[in-house]
């Protein structure tokens, strides 16, 4: 029992009709991991989860949540899991606290329980003064934060996102993240999170697996993950310098560069950390009299580490993605 | 048992939420009693009878009598004297007369000798309600005149001689009271139970619903208890409102033992008709198939039911149709406790129906309803 994993799979498979959604997937999730899953538009996140939350079952393979069957032992497995689900899901025409509690009794909580746990969540997520308010008159990102709280009513030991921020304007994003990162540090909660936005798998996530076309191509932190890509941080300076000195011998030898080349006057550095690379690049160029106008740095990014593994941009369909979820009550039908 | 009570609490309380849904479901079987109500009556008022005596004699006074209540009292027809045969044929042939009624020569004396006699009677057959509403009555007027049968000879068309039973008067738009309430039953349990899981699945809310431990029976056996609550207090409004509008006081007229076996037919009927359309729309995930069915089972169930034209009369196959209809047994039901003053006793074989047929369709409901997305 020591050992086993908050979430294992075997080779899932899963098909609808002609399409397959999943080829073969197969995660480790240890305990108290916050773990991200990223991947573009159709490469089977959501499919992904909903097997692993019971909602479907898959074609072929196996799931384990915490020791137990996803399909043979369902019951348990939905006791120890919350989920917010990729589209919003809670009653508009309940207030935030008949959600909870309506909830928590889906899950036999007795009242006492209930009423503490409520008050709790609602505090955490900033919503008790508009708890007696209907849902409907509440914004995406209070309905998102809703949304995480009665996914913690019943205080589950495995969180599982669908890409929580998911139409969402910058500053509710924030919060949503920040909630996040609270449950992940104050409870060592162990979460499983999908999403698109690089920013959100780099700022929560301390294992990052990569799914395309229904298969995992990379696992790894997110360091690790830049690690792999053969691309690094890059700098370049604009310079003046004084007749026969070569500015890319000068800086080619110094530690931590990789790369080094000049075009009319714009010196191209690939170095292994620009932040680390740079007071060294620039003693080395002073030294030989070499005037710097004006200096560039492109860090390596997840986005890069993406495109290199999937070969594609991860926001390609983002922005009619965001419109199209924005409000409530999106058809699943046609959400997916 | 906890589970079940917070999917009936969430189903009321959305219920609640929405008022204007409740004032719809009373408010449309009752417009629908009006307009049916009136439409059928409008058209059976003062249909012109044109009468020939040519007995002249005192049962033939009395069958003219008879008319001619009718006319003063329900006024479904007008009567009017023609003297030649003739002229009151082309009366009918141009559609002044709806009907003529001939008293031949000599049918006092056949009365009173052999205890019957004859009636000619014509009637406008290419208005088909109207023949029929004119045949109850003139034969009601025949009827009564005698304790005998009258044999009534009908030249238009070759159509069977029936008895007719005098029975306390009901008048139509009070004989549809049964189908107002099965009705609102049929609309209260097509917006409740199954259309909310449509809806959820429509929604893509029922996803919440399903990652929890809830079981089958929970989430089924829950919308259709709400359902049931729901259901139930419309159609007794609605029973109470149609029942004010052609004139009964219910107070008066049922007993306890009535009321409650009122209660008990809305209630078994509400279950029937949950678990018969769970069974049919338990799969759908759009609010349109709900409405395109829904409207296509509410006709195909309300008619053979025999909350407007009687079973009995159904061709072979619709009869057997209409046995199989819990429908039927409601109307039948409720047409026993209100019109007749039958207590439970005497709906014992609509109960019975009821409650298997409830029972089966939610047991049926329950295990194939679809625990995942
Ligand atoms: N119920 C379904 N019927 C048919 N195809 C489906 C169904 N659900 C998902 N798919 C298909 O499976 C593939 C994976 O879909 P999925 O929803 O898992 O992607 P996703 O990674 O969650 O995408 P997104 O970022 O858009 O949410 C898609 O090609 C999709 O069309
Ligand atoms: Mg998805």
């Amino acid at each position: 029992m020591e050992d086993v994993a908050a979430i294992e799979t075997r080779s899932l498979v899963k098909r609808f009709g002609n399409i397959e959604a999943l080829k073969g997937v197969d995660i480790r999730l240890e305990r108290g991991e916050f773990f991200g899953l990223l991947g573009p538009n159709g490469a089977g996140k959501t499919t992904l989860i909903r097997i692993l939350t019971t909602l479907l079952m898959p074609t072929s393979g196996e799931a384990w949540l915490y020791g137990y069957h996803v399909v043979k032992e369902c019951a348990r497995v939905r006791h120890l899991i919350g989920v917010v689900p990729q589209a919003t899901t809670c009653d508009l025409d309940l207030t935030a606290r008949e959600n909870l509690d309506i909830y928590g009794r889906f899950y036999g909580l007795a009242k006492k329980e209930r009423t503490e746990q409520i008050d709790y969540l609602l505090k955490m997520i900033g919503l008790e003064e508009r708890s007696e308010d209907l849902v409907a008159t509440y914004s995406g990102g209070m309905r998102r934060r809703l949304e995480v709280a009665r996914a913690l009513v019943h205080r589950p030991s495995l969180l599982i996102l669908d890409e929580p921020t998911l139409g969402l304007d910058p500053q509710s994003r924030y919060m949503v993240w920040r909630l996040l990162k609270r449950l992940k540090d104050d409870y060592s909660l162990t979460i499983l999170l999908t999403t698109h936005y690089m920013e959100e798998a780099e700022a929560l996530c301390s294992q990052v697996a990569i799914i395309d076309h229904g298969k995992i191509i990379a696992v790894d932190t997110v360091e690790g993950l830049k690690k792999s890509v053969h691309e690094r941080d890059k700098v370049e300076l604009r310079l003046e310098a004084p007749a026969g000195v070569d500015p890319v011998t000068t800086v080619r030898t110094l530690e931590g560069v990789k790369d080094a080349g000049l075009k009319e006057g714009l010196l191209t550095v690939t170095v292994e950390n620009s932040q680390r690379g740079l007071p060294a690049i620039f003693e080395a160029l002073r030294k030989k009299d070499v005037k710097i106008q004006e200096v560039r740095t492109t860090h390596l990014t997840l986005e890069d580490v993406f495109i290199h593994y999937t070969g594609r941009p991860v926001r390609d369909e983002e922005t009619r993605k965001v419109s199209f979820f924005i409000g409530a009550g999106v058809p699943r039908k046609w959400g997916r | 048992m906890r589970r079940l009570i917070a999917i009936i609490e969430r189903d009321l309380r959305k219920f609640l939420r929405n008022p204007l849904v409740m004032v719809v479901s009373i408010v449309m079987p009752i417009i629908y009693l009006l307009i049916l109500g009136n439409s059928f009556l409008g058209e059976l008022k003062h249909l012109p009878v044109a009468i020939i005596d040519r007995d002249g004699g005192s049962f033939a006074e009395r069958v003219i009598e008879n008319l001619e209540a009718i006319e003063r009292g329900p006024s479904t027809i007008a009567t009017y004297r023609v003297s030649s045969e003739g002229e009151a044929m082309r009366g009918l042939k141009e559609g002044l007369f709806k009907a003529v009624v001939i008293i031949p020569q000599g049918f006092s004396k056949h009365l009173v000798k052999r205890g019957s006699a004859e009636v000619g009677l014509f009637v406008d057959n290419t208005d088909v309600v109207s023949a029929n509403t004119l045949k109850t009555a003139l034969l009601s007027a025949l009827g009564s005149t005698a304790e005998g049968f009258i044999a009534v000879r009908e030249r238009a068309e070759g159509v069977r001689v029936r008895t007719i039973e005098v029975h306390p008067k009901i008048d139509y738009d009070q004989t549809l009271i049964p189908g107002v309430v099965i009705m609102a039953i049929f609309l209260g349990a097509l917006t409740t139970g199954v259309f909310n899981i449509v809806m959820d699945r429509f929604l893509g809310t029922d996803e919440s619903l399903l990652l929890t431990p809830l079981t089958r029976t929970d989430i089924v056996g829950g919308l259709v208890i709400s359902g049931l609550v729901i259901t139930t207090v419309l159609a007794l409004v609605v029973l109470v409102l149609s029942s004010l509008i052609s004139g009964i006081y219910l107070w008066n007229t049922l007993s306890p033992s009535g009321f409650v076996g009122v209660v008990f037919i809305v209630m078994l009927s509400t279950l029937s008709l949950q678990g018969l359309l769970f069974i049919i729309l338990g799969r759908a995930d759009h609010p349109r198939v709900v409405g395109v069915l829904g409207g296509f089972l509410n006709v195909i169930l309300f008619f053979p039911s025999g909350a407007v034209y009687p079973v009995e009369s159904f061709p072979y196959l619709l009869r057997l149709f209409a046995w199989v209809n819990p429908e039927t047994y409601s109307v039948h039901a409720l047409k026993a406790v209100l019109f007749k003053g039958a207590g439970l006793g005497a709906i014992k074989g609509d109960i019975l129906f009821l409650s298997v047929f409830a029972l089966f369709t939610i047991a049926v409901a329950i295990a194939t309803f679809k625990r995942e997305l």
